[in-house]
């Protein structure tokens, strides 16, 4: 069969929603995520059967089934070991991984620091919200000092872990935050981490309508959020993305705190690159066999 | 990378239709994301008042979809909805589940004046003269549509005096 080359139409945000409809509560800042998903997408070019979206579990684990990409709505805190399953089998496919703080961070806690060493090439995306909104409001392993939560009646002890320090300390090449408060910047920061080759991280504070106070909601992050771009920061300086990270939860930063200007290779690229020589020195099937039945 | 930002000084008629028609189908998409989510909490009130803002935008999108082919035709659109965001569509936490009559009204009120803001914006930066009587009548449409909303909210009572706390879920347990 001849292959006749075909011009691919340019891709608009709505090919990438799907006919499922969010359920997410009115106000939430997840909507706002999902739009700016939806135009980072657009920006990509990619049709959305090269795309696999895998999630964890959690209110904003419910992104994949709200595009028309492959999605895989997967176990809690256990997005990351299938996603970088996904792109070690499947290494044509654009591979994002999408959760919240508690999925991220205290379930699947763990993965993270793996994901990041190993250099795979996917996005990740958690929507922070810094509680457990799903099951009602409790502390995530992001709420802040004193939070009184239901499981916190009397404020929380316990400090919160800070993303962005947690990912950058590890290595990751491609460390960003944005907001739903400004969709433009943060469908910017999601088409640049996706364009980013290895793992690539974008912390998005995205409130709970239902639990988090009002000084924490979208309209309040429009008030106090501040671009990298205005305070002049070298995104190619690690060091300089440590000392702004850690004023987590006391500044929101947007914009991209730090991109490797020389990324390593991806482990996805190094292990086809091993198959591809071995495959040079791989003894024939048939000469297995033989070897086996003793011929 | 998608340019996410529009330039003014260059925009042609046609690329102006196109924005607009876009603006009026953003605004129009949101409300009737908004109508299901009210639905979806049994605001039925509310998410009618939304489903009729889906017709209204509609029928803007409409007109200017009908001036746009009798200008160009099927010319092929070089603007983009990617350069958009939340022009004339309410921002997604203007809503709440227990958002009233009245509050919807003034989403739709907010949103009405932010389009008009907007296209006064434009309008400053824009250079072709045919552009600028476009957007002109567009920022006169939203005064106009802004007044219909005030109008209807007039007719409204106040809403009654509920505490937050009365309505909302409490975030300490007892």
């Amino acid at each position: 069969m001849s292959s006749i080359p075909v011009e691919r139409p340019a891709l608009q945000a709505k090919d990438f929603k799907s006919d499922l409809k969010p359920i997410w509560c009115p106000g939430c800042g997840d909507f706002g995520v999902l739009q700016a998903i939806y135009r980072a997408l657009a920006g990509i070019g990619r049709p959305p059967h090269e795309i696999a979206f895998v999630s964890g579990i959690g209110c904003s684990s419910r992104i994949p089934g709200y595009t028309t990409a492959y999605g895989f709505n997967s176990v809690h805190g256990r997005a990351l070991p299938i996603a970088q399953g996904i792109k070690l089998a499947r290494p044509e496919l654009l591979v994002l991984v999408a959760g919240g703080d508690g999925d991220g961070f205290s379930i699947g806690g763990g993965h993270v620091a793996h994901a990041i060493r190993r250099n795979i090439d996917l996005t990740y995306i958690v929507m922070d919200n810094q509680i457990y909104g799903l099951t009602k409001g409790q502390l995530s392993p992001t709420s802040p000092r004193g939070l009184k939560t239901v499981t916190s009646e009397y404020g929380s002890l316990e400090a919160p872990v800070n993303p962005l320090l947690y990912v950058l300390a590890y290595g990751a090449s491609f460390v960003a935050q944005g907001t739903p408060a400004d969709m433009a910047g943060l469908a910017d920061v999601i088409e640049q981490a996706i364009r980013h080759p290895g793992f690539s991280f974008v912390n998005v504070q995205s409130p709970c309508v239902t639990f988090a106070p009002e000084d924490q909601q979208v309209k309040a992050q429009r008030g106090r959020m501040k671009t990298l771009a205005s305070v002049g920061h070298d995104s190619t300086n690690r060091l300089a993305a440590m000392g702004l990270a850690q004023t987590y939860g006391e500044v929101l930063y947007t914009g991209v705190l730090y991109k490797d200007p020389a990324p390593q290779p991806t482990l996805d690229a190094l292990v086809r690159e091993r198959q591809a020589k071995l495959a040079l020195e791989a003894v024939p099937r048939e000469r297995i066999l033989d070897m086996f039945l003793q011929k | 990378m998608v340019p996410r930002t529009i330039d003014f000084a260059t925009l042609s008629l046609q690329d102006a239709l196109d924005l607009a028609i876009l603006v009026e189908e953003e605004a129009k998409e949101r409300y009737d994301e908004l109508a299901h989510q009210m639905e979806l909490h049994h605001n039925q009130d509310v998410g009618g008042f939304f489903r009729f803002m889906v017709k209204i935008e509609g029928v803007h999108e409409g007109r200017l979809e009908h001036r746009r082919t009798e200008l160009f035709g099927a010319a092929p659109r070089r603007v983009r909805r990617e350069m958009l965001f939340d022009v004339e569509a309410p921002d997604y936490d203007d809503v709440r589940a227990n958002t009233t009559p009245r509050q919807a009204l003034e989403v739709a009120l907010r949103a009405e004046k932010k389009a008009h803001e907007f296209f006064t914006r434009a309008l400053a930066a824009v250079k072709d003269p045919a552009v600028q009587a476009l957007f002109a009548e567009l920022c006169e449409d939203e005064v106009e549509h802004a007044g219909l909303v005030e109008q209807q909210l007039s007719r409204l009572p106040p809403d009654p005096v509920i505490k937050a706390e009365d309505v909302e879920d409490d975030p300490v347990a007892h």
